[in-house]
């Protein structure tokens, strides 16, 4: 493999034999004796048990703790920030494809094609300086402040809130950019289906065609898109998290990778497959309830 | 559509509330009880207190506040501090026998009494348990260890070792620390214990922690006088220690543009320009140019798989060095802002002095032979020339110019390098090399991005080469990566830093690993001599070194000459020292270290950083972030502030 | 319009672009920003500076008539950097897109149509590279093969996770038509397969494949940017991702060398939008619902 975990410790101020003798103990204790293949049998035998045996980074913390710590920040700032964005960009994005001839539709679909490709990491620094500094309002590093006890009183939730903000609206901005985008996209093609043309004819009230016919149609797709991104979440928002120093599954992640700890990148792989793939599950049995043109047999 | 109005509005008000509150990163305690210190590993996912194992990271607070050992050594002083121990060691005649006498009166944080049973039982847990940090070096050499009294701990060994008590010293960064007997000895499994919560035998204690890994909280023990610290120097002056990862750089200068953060660790010359144009109480080393501590114990240079031709040829080896134009690499890749490394060590203040400066004359005078001829390739001047042109860009150089770019370097002489190629086969056609094989002669360079220098060394040097007619590309990898090619031998030419300093003048410690007997072949990991130096004369040095005592005075005569093999052969081209912008704010704390009063070196990663902190002072009491400060007030306090230690 | 194809299809090609350029402002500043980063790109060729050496020119230097978007803070001229940096970028971006297209236009074509056995082995193959978590082994895999990451090479990486994407979307199109009643005439009335497929279903695929195509290339253009923060790219080759890179680690933004940052950022974002207008611009043109009501008409 490319990166050697015993090698690599090798960055460490210790005198020649010292490190002669703590590379044999590592080879030892991170089982990484014997051929790779030895070593594969024995990781699909543990994955099957649930084991995903232990940090190599921070051995010997098994890979399961060291994923529950991280996860439930991850999943505070993502599910928050990806349900705010798909919801106002869907919102927007609908009206605007269904007056895309109007010319604030154009202007706000200008905006957003401006806005969503901004390199995100430029984006994180203008927030950070203009909110973290400029006008010191929102904290710009951590998932809570240093003292404070993890409990479900007001104090501690407004301070959650708080150092989530910068994060979370630096993500809510991206993504309502995208949603939008496509959102106007599917409710303008939806615009000139047949029936939204009888509809209108029929002279049922504009607001009622928009959301009743337009919108409540084109959100199809975008339901399933809600469902894998949620799902991607498991990934973590990478670039987030190590911008403004959140605790979560992202920089795990990262770490994991330059440390080349193996063991760790399988598990939040495996975690993250899992929940992609239940994601999509519970999307298409939920996709009758959404769409009463679908059954299943 | 009701229904989404009234998230809408609700998530509105909560950015509302969010909006009337202030940002709150800091623990609520007075600014002026609390020193902020960048955590050097940035972030840990998992705190573990038990740094006897394998892996962990003791840097982030963990060394510096809750653990001690026998003895220190400052890097920059080269002052021995008495820890633990209440004298240096005594070895008996034939260095088989070591016995220590330790200080009277030092207690755990949790009332007990540090005293021999400590020592001994730290030692025996690790050859007991194979798998801890020190278990191999202690089951090597330790015949036997025993308590002759409450406050003497004796060493028996089992083959003579005048060093022995290095592994309790603290020469750079840590060291093995003493483990606390009566917690240990009840856990069942001693390498699966995380020392969760820590006992303490330095001057702080932990008060909370970060589980994501972000911060570290101490608080000084009520009791710190009954620790080392505290009977060496006295009281460490910040009440509250907190060691916590911002991010990136850029947030870390916001951070000490704010007085958030007082310590940060190296910053690229680039941010440390924007933080002294920002904070005015944001200083490094130098007063004034070029500001950056110089006194780190590691060069950088550039290294040769020595295995790989054609870089096992010494012409070769001497070619690329003389291809260089050092002064140009310092000016225009590190806007003159380096020390210079001529011989294979780091230059720092106390090596200067024992190797850099005696040396000088030999350097001027030697030769290398290029066909029929001999070259002096010295050239003492480099430094006043950086000088010379420091001045012109309007910088002021307080210092002589040796004390701050170091003795100088070798000559750039791309047409004394091109005779040493062609000498041995190399051809030039078009300003292109050719191997003598007649393939184009390529050079890929790795270097670590994550450690900006490296990669700036090899974008520079790379620059240098290309000028000169060698294809040369850098090649950036991450840590892991950068250090694992280290240590197979997986690269031609690396921009590491090999070369190493230490407070003392024994440098057997450091330069024993360039023994020929660490060799091992490409594409097997080495844990030292990773360029695979095979030289008989350099091995032969290193082992009359082993057996002469840290204080024989031939020792220094064996160094010079082991550094004199270096020159001859160039197994590694070393370049520069390891500059850093440790940047610290002096608008809560004053009193750092400084090059107008060196009195400690500032790393504050190191467990030598306990020291260091009864020195500081605050600058006035009780003090609040918010409130604004007159410089007529800074100035009163200065003259309140400037008790130096010297 | 059809007519007119058959007569010429290079002049028809024309007539048409023409067109949308006097009728679609949006498509119009799309199309002439991309041809001038194509000249921009072709200017490249004749750079007084080569790309990777540093120490060039002064450094820090605000834009002037010398240096049109000044100097960075290591002795390059922004303005010859950024002309590699397009290329490279647009190289990497359609590197991406041409092999994802292709990929995925057969596989889901395949699938489509087929059916059965193939479908699912397909469409299970295509599910896997969907749920497989992209960033951390692109992280990973950019990470390995960096002694042998190049602009080509990172293209290649990235097409990998972004075919599925398209196979899936072209499958269910294709399922779609099938059931379509101009596909039952056209069988009814004795068309063989190939003959349906080719002039009646791909006029309806071709514009998403070519919507696709742009996408792929935004996205593809969007991840180096992202792994370039990591400094997990070429990074001595410009691009916008690296020149992102580089102006970060100098502190160009804190230090007042807007040139340096913005021209990256800028041009990421006229990029960006220039391409979606074009693609917005050939999706509105080759409308499948239009198209289907002229096919109808000409029925």
């Amino acid at each position: 493999m490319t990166i050697n975990r015993v090698a690599s410790y090798g960055a460490q101020y210790l005198d020649a034999e010292t490190l002669e003798h703590l590379k044999q103990t590592l080879t030892d204790l991170y089982g990484l004796k014997g051929s790779v293949f030895e070593q594969y049998v024995k990781f699909w035998s543990r994955l099957l048990h649930g084991d995903f045996g232990p940090s190599l980074a921070m051995f010997p913390t098994p890979v399961m703790e060291v994923i529950s710590t991280s996860i439930p920040w991850t999943l505070g700032l993502l599910v928050m920030s990806v349900f705010i964005a798909w919801l106002i960009g869907n919102f927007i994005g609908g009206i605007a494809g269904y007056f895309s001839e109007k010319r604030w539709a154009k202007v706000l679909s200008v905006i957003a094609a401006t806005i969503y490709p901004i390199p995100y990491y430029f984006m994180a620094l203008i927030l950070i300086i203009v909110f973290g500094y400029l006008i010191p309002v929102f904290p710009i590093i951590g998932g809570f402040s240093i003292g404070m006890q993890p409990s479900f009183s007001f104090s501690f939730i407004v301070d959650l809130i708080k150092h989530a903000f910068l994060p979370s609206l630096s993500l809510i901005i991206v993504g309502t950019g995208w949603w939008f985008l496509s959102m106007k996209a599917l409710s303008s093609t939806t615009k000139s289906e047949d029936y939204v043309q009888y509809a209108e004819a029929a002279g049922i009230p504009q607001s009622k065609i928009l959301f009743g016919y337009v919108m409540k149609n084109s959100m199809l797709p975008q339901f399933t898109n809600l469902a894998l991104s949620l799902g991607g979440v498991f990934n973590g928002a990478l670039v987030t998290e190590y911008f403004f120093a959140y605790p979560g599954i992202g920089q795990t992640l990262y770490m994991a990778v330059t440390n080349g700890d193996f063991n760790l990148m399988m598990g939040i792989s495996v975690f993250s497959i899992f929940a992609i793939a239940s994601a999509a599950l519970v999307i298409d049995l939920l996709y009758p309830l959404i769409d009463p043109r679908v059954r299943y047999r | 559509m009701k229904k989404f109005w009234r998230v809408l509005l609700f998530v509105a008000l909560i950015g509302m509330l969010t909006l009337t509150l202030t940002a709150q990163v800091l623990p609520k305690v007075p600014r002026g009880d609390l020193l902020i210190v960048d955590a050097l590993h940035g972030r840990l996912a998992k705190t573990d207190f038990n740094i006897w194992k394998p892996a962990t990271q003791a840097g982030n607070g963990i060394q510096q506040a809750l653990m001690d050992t026998l003895w220190y050594v400052d890097p920059t002083s080269g002052e021995w501090i008495n820890a633990l121990a209440a004298e240096p060691p005594i070895y008996n005649e034939d260095a088989t026998v070591m016995t220590v006498k330790l200080r009277q009166g030092i207690y755990w944080s949790d009332g007990v009494e540090f005293t021999a049973d400590d020592v001994v039982f730290t030692v025996k847990v690790q050859i007991e348990n194979p798998g801890f940090n020190y278990s191999g070096p202690f089951s090597t050499y330790v015949k036997d260890v025993y308590a002759k009294d409450k406050y003497t701990v004796v060493f028996e060994l089992k083959k003579p070792y005048p060093r022995f008590h290095n592994f309790f010293n603290v020469l750079i960064y840590g060291a093995c620390y003493i483990m606390p007997k009566h917690i240990f000895e009840k856990v069942e499994d001693p390498l699966k214990f995380d020392f969760n919560p820590p006992v303490s035998l330095g001057p702080y204690v932990l008060k909370d922690y970060d589980k994501a890994g972000y911060w570290w909280f101490f608080e000084r023990r009520e009791d710190w006088q009954r620790t080392s610290v505290g009977m060496v120097y006295g009281r460490p002056k910040p009440k509250y220690l907190l060691f916590i990862y911002y991010g990136p750089e850029e947030k870390k200068v916001l951070a000490q543009a704010q007085h958030q953060l007082d310590c940060i660790f190296d910053l690229t010359p680039e941010a440390w320009d924007v933080l002294r144009k920002r904070n005015k109480y944001s200083m490094v080393w130098y007063e004034d140019f070029p500001w950056a501590w110089m006194d780190d114990v590691a060069a950088r240079g550039l290294c040769f798989n020595l295995t790989k031709f054609p870089y096992n040829i010494k012409q070769v080896r001497w070619a690329l060095t003389l291809a260089i134009d050092i002064k140009d690499v310092i000016i225009s890749g590190f806007n003159g802002i380096e020390r210079l490394a001529p011989l294979h060590e780091a230059p720092t203040t106390a090596f200067m002095k024992y190797f850099d400066k005696p040396l000088k004359e030999w350097l001027e005078d030697f030769t290398i032979q290029v066909g029929d001829e001999q070259f002096k390739p010295f050239d003492p001047t480099i430094p006043e020339q950086i000088a010379e042109w420091a001045k012109d860009q309007g910088y002021n150089v307080t210092m002589a110019p040796e004390d701050i770019w170091g003795i100088g370097w070798w000559k750039y002489a791309p047409d004394v390098a091109e005779k040493l190629l062609k000498e041995v086969g190399f051809t030039k056609k078009d300003g292109k090399w050719y191997l003598p094989n007649g393939e184009p002669w390529k050079i890929t360079l790795v270097g670590l991005p994550a450690e900006i220098d490296s990669a700036r060394l090899a974008f520079a040097v790379a620059d240098q080469w290309r000028k000169f007619g060698i294809e040369t590309s850098v090649e950036t990898v991450e840590a892991g990566v950068f250090w694992t090619r280290w240590s197979l031998g997986d690269f031609d030419v690396g921009s590491y830093w090999p070369a190493s300093a230490s407070g003392i003048a024994d440098i057997w410690p450091l330069y024993q690993g360039w023994h020929k007997r660490y060799v091992v072949p490409t594409g097997q990991a080495a844990s030292s001599n990773q360029i695979r130096w095979t030289n008989n004369i350099a091995s032969d040095i290193i082992d009359k070194m082993a057996t002469l005592k840290p204080d024989d005075p031939r020792l220094m005569e064996l160094s010079r000459d082991l550094f004199k093999v270096f020159v001859e052969e160039m197994p590694y081209i070393c370049t520069v020292i390891n500059k850093k912008f440790n940047a610290y704010d002096q608008y809560v704390w004053t009193n750092f270290p400084s090059a107008k009063n060196p009195y400690m070196s500032t790393a504050w990663w190191w467990g030598t950083f306990k020291f260091l902190l009864p020195f500081l002072n605050f600058y006035c009491t009780p003090f609040h972030t918010t409130r604004s400060r007159s410089d007529d007030y800074k100035q009163s306090s200065v003259l309140w502030c400037t008790v130096s230690r010297r | 319009m059809i007519e007119r194809k058959r007569e010429n299809p290079v002049k028809a090609f024309f007539v048409i672009l023409r067109d949308m350029i006097k009728y679609n402002k949006g498509f119009a500043f799309g199309f002439f920003f991309i041809m001038l980063a194509l000249c921009l790109t072709f200017l490249s060729f004749f750079s007084p500076y080569n790309p990777k050496s540093w120490n060039v020119v002064p450094k820090d230097l605000p834009p002037s008539l010398k240096h049109l978007l000044g100097t960075n803070s290591v002795g390059q001229d922004v303005f010859w950097l950024l002309t590699f940096a397009i290329g490279n970028s647009f190289l990497l971006g359609s590197v991406t897109a041409i092999i994802a297209s292709t990929v995925g236009t057969i596989v889901g074509l395949v699938a489509g149509y087929k059916g059965g056995i193939a479908d699912r082995i397909l469409m299970s193959l295509n599910d896997t590279f969907i749920v497989l978590p992209s960033l951390p082994i692109l992280i990973f895999l950019a990470f390995s093969l960096r002694e042998n990451l190049n602009v080509v090479t990172m293209g290649m990486i990235l097409s990998v996770f972004s075919w599925p994407w398209g196979g899936r979307q072209i499958r269910a199109m294709v399922l779609s038509l099938r059931e379509r009643e101009f596909t039952y005439t056209a069988d009814s009335s004795g068309m063989n397969t190939f003959k349906i497929v080719f002039k009646e279903h791909f006029p309806f695929i071709i514009p998403w494949v070519m919507a696709n195509f742009i996408n792929t290339i935004l996205w593809s253009i969007g991840m180096e940017v992202t792994l370039a923060v990591f400094g997990l790219s070429s990074l001595e080759t410009p691009t916008i991702g690296t020149m992102i890179y580089w102006s970060t680690q100098y502190q160009a933004l804190f230090r007042g060398i807007w040139w340096w940052v913005l021209t990256p950022v800028v041009l990421a974002v006229l990029l960006f939008v220039s391409l979606f207008f074009v693609s917005s611009g050939i999706t509105e043109f080759l409308d499948p619902r239009t198209r289907l009501q002229r096919i109808k008409a000409r029925g």
